[in-house]
C-alpha cells in the first residue's frame, strides 16, 4: 500500500479515537460525576410536595349532632415583588375582601421594600369572597387552603365546647382539654409532575393523621332549653350571671351545662375585650351554697345520729345566739320536725342538727359528697371550691357550715351531691365526654338514708309551706332544696344585699332520671330568692328533659304551676340584717306529719274509683292503624314486635287508668 | 477502424488453413469484438448475455431461514414494545389518578361545606322557630313511636 495513504489512514484513526475519548469523558462527567446535581435539579423541577389535609376532629353531642367542625377554606396571599401597581392591586383586593385599601397598599409597599416574596392578604376567607376573587383569574394572587373551625349552633354549649386560636389550637373548654385527641397531623404527598405541572405519579411521604371525633354527653335539645330559661331568669330578676347543670344521677352524664352571659365561639376575641362571659361559671366559680347545703347537714344527721324526719328539732322561736352571733329564722318556730326544718329551711333548726352531728362527722360527710375536691370533669379551670380543713374550723364554723356558709362550692359539685341522694347513695363521678373511662360508683350513703332524704326533699316542693313550690313539674313528682346566700364583698369582708339564688333538685322522686342545679348570681330583693328565681328554671328544664328522655309521668297533672309570690325568706341565712317581716305560721302547733313508709311518695293519693278512657280492640290491626286510632282517642300505646296486633293489655273494653298505657303485642 | 497495415496484410499474405480456421474463429468472435484501436493489437470483446430466461433455483432452506429471521425480528420488536406498555399505561393511569385525587379534594371540601350548612339547619334554635311557625306541640312522653324500632341509646325526638 502507498505509504502516504497509510499515513493518512493512521491520522484519521487517531482523530476518530480522540473524538470518541472526548465523548466518553463527557458522558462520564455528566452521568457519574455530576449525577447527584442533575438528579436534584430534576427532583426540584419534577417533584413537588403537597400537604395532605388532616382535619381537626369534630365535637358531637350525644345524638351525633355536630357542635364543632373544621372546614377547608381559602386564604389569600400575594408576592409583593410581582405586583406592578400596588394601588390598583389593593383596591381590587380590598373591594372583594372587605379590607381597608390604603392600609393594604401600605403593607404591600412595605413588603416590597423589604424584598419579601410572600405576604398574607387575608386568611380564612368566606366561600363567597373566594369565589369572587377566583373568578377574576388574577395570576399575581395565590390561594392556600387552610382549615377553619366552625361552631354551627353559635353560642349553644359555648362554655363546654370552648374555642380555638387562629392556628386551631384549643384555648378553652373541651377544645383545650382534649386538644391532643382532636388535633390532626397533616401528612405529605410527593407528586411527580410533567412539563405542564400535571401530576402523574405520587407517593405518600408521611401519612396524615386526622383528629379523632369527640362525643359529649350533652343533649343539645336540653342544652338549648336550659340556656333559654337561664337567660330568661337572669334578665327577669336583674341578676349579673347564672349557671345551670343538668345531670343523669345514675350515670353521671352531664346533659346540659349552661352559663349566662354566653358568647359565640365563631367570633374572634378582640384585643382588650372583656373575657368574663367566656368563664365557665358552673365549674370555675365557687360560691356559698346557702340553704341548699342543709341537705348535706340533714343527710349526715340521718346517717350518724338517731335523728329521724319526724324528730322534733328546737328552733328557738326564730332567733338563736351562738358563739357570739345571732341567727334569725324568718318565722318564729319553737320547734319543727326535721323534715320541716328542710321544707321551711329553718336556719336555727339546721344549726341544731349540725351541732348534733358534730364537726368530724360533718366534715366526713362533706367530703363523702365530693366537696373540697374537683370532680375531675374534663373541662379546664375547674375549681375544687373552698372547704377549710377540720383542724382550722372555728367554734362557730359548724353553725355556719350547717347553713351553707363558710364553704364554697361549684354548681357541678352541687349536682354531684344531689345525684348521690337521687341515685340511692352512690358517688358517681360527673362526666362530659361519652365513652370515657369511669370508675365504678362507690356507695357513700345507706340506701334508706337516700330514700328518706328524697322524700324530705319532695316535701320542700309539695308541702304548702315548702320553699320550693315553684319547682313542681306538671305530671311528675320532684324534690329539691332552695338556697339563697348573700354574696360577700371580699374587699370589706361584709355581706352585700346581692344573693346567690339556687335550686338543686331531681325528678321523678321514686326513680330520679335527672338532677338539675340552677344558680343565679347577683339577685336582689325578695324576688331574688332561690325559690323565686331558680326553682322555675328547674321546673322548665326538668319538664323538657323528662319529656325528651321519654320518662313516663308518675303524677296526675294538677293544673298550671303554682305562681306563689310569697316571699321565700326562709332561705336567707345571714345574721345581722334587719329582720324581715314575720310571717304568720298557722300550722305552728300542728303535729308533725306522719312519717312516710320507705319508698312511698308524699304525693296526693289517687281517688279509689278508676276513671279513664275505654280501651278499644286493636287485635288484627296493623301498626299504622293502631297508631292512627290511638292518636285519635288520645290513648298512649306501647308497641312490641312487628306485624299485626295479636294481643293487648288491658283487654278491649277495659278502663285505662291514668298514667297507664295499652301494651300491644305484634307478630307476623 | 481499418488501417493501411491491415489492408496490406489482407492482400499480401496467402490464406493458409490455420489462417482460415483462425479467420473462422475470428469471425465467431467478430460478433463480440469491439472496434480495434489504431496501431494497437489489443482487442476488447463485449458479449451481451440475455438472462431474462434465467430462473432462480428454488431454495427451501434459505426461505425458511429468511422467514425465521423475520419472525424473530417481529417477536423481538413486540417483546421490547411490550416491556414499555405497562410503563405507558402506568403513566396514563397516573395522570388519571392525580386528576381524581384533586377532584377528591374538591369534593371533600364541598362536602364539608354542605355538612356545615346541614348542621346549621338542624340547630335547636332553628327547629324551635320552625315548630313555632307551624304551631307544633310537644308530644307527651311515650307518644313518639318508632315504627322501625328505637335506635339504641337515643332519646325520643321532639
Amino acid at each position: 500500500m502507498d505509504e502516504q495513504a497509510t499515513k493518512r489512514v493512521r491520522y484519521l484513526a487517531r482523530f476518530i479515537l480522540l473524538w470518541a475519548a472526548a465523548v466518553v469523558f463527557r458522558l462520564v462527567q455528566l452521568q457519574i460525576v455530576r449525577h447527584e446535581d442533575f438528579r436534584e435539579q430534576a427532583v426540584q423541577q419534577q417533584e413537588k410536595v403537597v400537604e395532605i389535609r388532616a382535619p381537626r376532629g369534630e365535637i358531637l353531642d350525644r345524638l351525633g349532632q355536630r357542635l364543632a367542625m373544621s372546614v377547608p377554606v381559602d386564604s389569600v396571599c400575594v408576592n409583593p415583588l410581582q405586583i406592578s401597581d400596588a394601588a390598583v392591586a389593593s383596591d381590587i383586593l380590598a373591594n372583594i375582601l372587605h379590607l381597608d385599601a390604603s392600609e393594604l397598599r401600605d403593607r404591600i409597599l412595605m413588603a416590597a421594600a423589604d424584598h419579601r416574596g410572600f405576604m398574607w392578604v387575608k386568611r380564612k376567607i368566606s366561600p363567597e369572597e373566594s369565589e369572587s376573587l377566583r373568578s377574576l383569574n388574577l395570576d399575581w394572587v395565590e390561594f392556600r387552603t387552610e382549615s377553619k373551625r366552625f361552631y354551627p349552633n353559635k353560642s349553644l354549649a359555648a362554655h363546654v365546647i370552648g374555642g380555638v386560636d387562629s392556628e386551631e389550637n384549643g384555648n378553652a373548654g373541651i377544645e383545650q382539654s382534649l386538644n391532643d385527641t382532636l388535633e390532626g397531623h397533616a401528612g405529605e404527598l410527593r407528586v411527580e409532575t410533567d412539563v405542564k405541572q400535571r401530576g402523574y405519579d405520587s407517593a405518600i411521604e408521611n401519612a396524615a393523621q386526622p383528629g379523632q371525633n369527640v362525643k359529649l354527653t350533652i343533649d343539645s335539645r336540653i342544652q338549648y332549653i336550659a340556656e333559654i330559661e337561664l337567660e330568661k331568669a337572669v334578665k327577669e330578676h336583674h341578676c349579673h350571671t347564672g349557671s345551670l347543670v343538668a345531670m343523669n344521677p345514675k350515670t353521671g352524664e352531664i346533659l346540659a351545662m349552661a352559663n349566662y352571659p354566653t358568647f359565640d365561639p365563631n367570633e374572634p376575641v378582640d384585643t382588650g375585650a372583656d373575657l368574663s362571659p367566656r368563664t365557665n361559671l358552673a365549674v370555675s366559680t365557687p360560691f356559698e351554697p346557702g340553704s341548699c347545703f342543709k341537705v348535706i347537714t340533714l343527710t349526715a344527721a340521718l346517717e350518724t345520729t338517731r335523728l329521724r324526719p319526724e324528730t322534733i328539732i328546737p328552733c328557738g322561736n326564730g332567733s338563736i345566739t351562738i358563739f357570739g352571733r345571732t341567727i334569725h329564722d324568718h318565722g318564729r318556730y319553737p320547734a319543727l320536725p326535721m323534715e320541716d326544718v328542710l321544707a321551711r329551711s329553718s336556719n336555727i333548726g339546721a344549726i341544731n342538727v349540725g351541732m348534733k352531728v358534730g364537726n368530724s362527722n360533718m366534715y366526713e360527710y362533706i367530703r363523702r359528697f365530693g366537696f373540697g375536691k374537683s370532680t375531675g370533669v374534663m373541662l379546664p379551670g375547674e375549681s375544687a371550691g373552698v372547704l377549710h380543713k377540720l383542724k382550722n374550723w372555728q367554734p362557730g364554723s359548724i353553725g355556719s357550715i350547717a347553713m351553707g356558709h363558710e364553704i364554697m362550692v361549684t354548681s357541678i359539685q352541687l349536682a354531684q351531691a344531689c345525684s348521690i341522694v337521687a341515685n340511692g347513695g352512690f358517688y358517681v363521678k360527673p362526666r362530659i365526654v361519652a365513652d370515657s373511662q369511669q370508675p365504678a360508683p362507690v356507695r357513700v350513703l345507706k340506701p334508706e338514708t337516700a330514700i328518706t332524704m328524697r322524700q324530705m326533699m319532695e316535701g320542700v316542693v309539695i308541702k304548702p309551706w315548702g320553699t320550693g313550690k315553684r319547682a313542681r313539674i306538671p305530671g311528675y313528682t320532684s324534690g329539691g332544696k332552695t338556697g339563697t346566700a348573700q354574696i360577700v364583698d371580699l374587699k370589706t369582708h361584709t355581706y352585700t344585699h346581692f344573693y346567690n339564688a339556687s335550686f338543686m333538685g331531681f325528678a321523678p322522686v321514686n326513680n330520679p332520671a335527672i338532677v338539675v342545679v340552677t344558680t343565679v348570681h347577683g339577685a336582689t330583693g325578695e324576688a331574688g330568692y332561690g325559690g323565686t328565681a331558680s326553682a322555675p328554671v328547674f321546673r322548665e328544664v326538668a319538664a323538657a328533659a323528662l319529656r325528651m328522655m321519654d320518662v313516663p309521668k308518675d303524677r296526675l297533672d294538677d293544673g298550671p304551676p303554682v305562681d306563689d309570690r310569697t316571699v321565700d325568706a326562709n332561705d336567707l341565712a345571714i345574721a345581722g340584717l334587719t329582720a324581715p317581716p314575720t310571717i304568720d305560721v298557722p300550722d305552728e302547733q300542728a303535729p308533725a306529719p306522719a312519717a312516710a313508709a320507705e319508698g312511698q311518695s308524699l304525693a296526693p293519693e289517687l281517688p279509689n274509683e278508676v276513671v279513664g278512657p275505654t280501651v278499644p280492640n286493636f287485635r288484627g290491626m296493623t301498626m299504622r292503624a293502631v297508631v292512627e286510632q290511638s292518636a285519635a282517642l288520645g290513648i298512649p300505646v306501647e308497641f312490641k314486635g312487628k306485624g299485626l296486633a295479636r294481643a293487648q293489655r288491658p283487654a278491649p273494653g277495659g278502663i285505662l287508668p291514668p298514667g297507664e298505657r295499652v301494651r300491644v303485642q305484634f307478630a307476623r | 477502424m481499418a488501417t493501411l497495415a491491415q489492408i496490406l496484410d489482407r492482400i499480401t499474405l496467402p490464406r493458409s488453413a490455420d489462417r482460415v480456421a483462425q479467420e473462422y474463429e475470428r469471425e465467431d468472435h467478430e460478433m463480440f469484438r469491439l472496434r480495434m484501436f489504431p496501431n494497437e493489437h489489443v482487442y476488447f470483446y463485449v458479449k451481451k448475455i440475455d438472462n431474462s430466461k434465467v430462473v432462480r433455483e428454488s431454495d427451501p432452506k434459505t426461505r425458511r431461514l429468511c422467514w425465521r429471521v423475520f419472525g424473530a425480528s417481529c417477536a423481538t420488536a413486540i417483546f421490547v414494545s411490550g416491556l414499555f406498555v405497562p410503563a405507558v399505561y402506568s403513566l396514563l393511569a397516573g395522570y388519571k389518578v392525580e386528576a381524581l385525587r384533586q377532584q377528591k379534594q374538591v369534593l371533600e371540601r364541598e362536602r364539608a361545606t354542605l355538612d356545615l350548612e346541614e348542621t346549621k339547619m338542624l340547630s335547636p334554635a332553628r327547629l324551635e322557630e320552625l315548630a313555632r311557625m307551624q304551631q307544633f306541640v310537644d308530644p307527651t312522653p311515650q307518644r313518639v313511636i318508632y315504627l322501625d324500632g328505637k335506635p339504641e341509646g337515643t332519646f325520643a325526638k321532639r
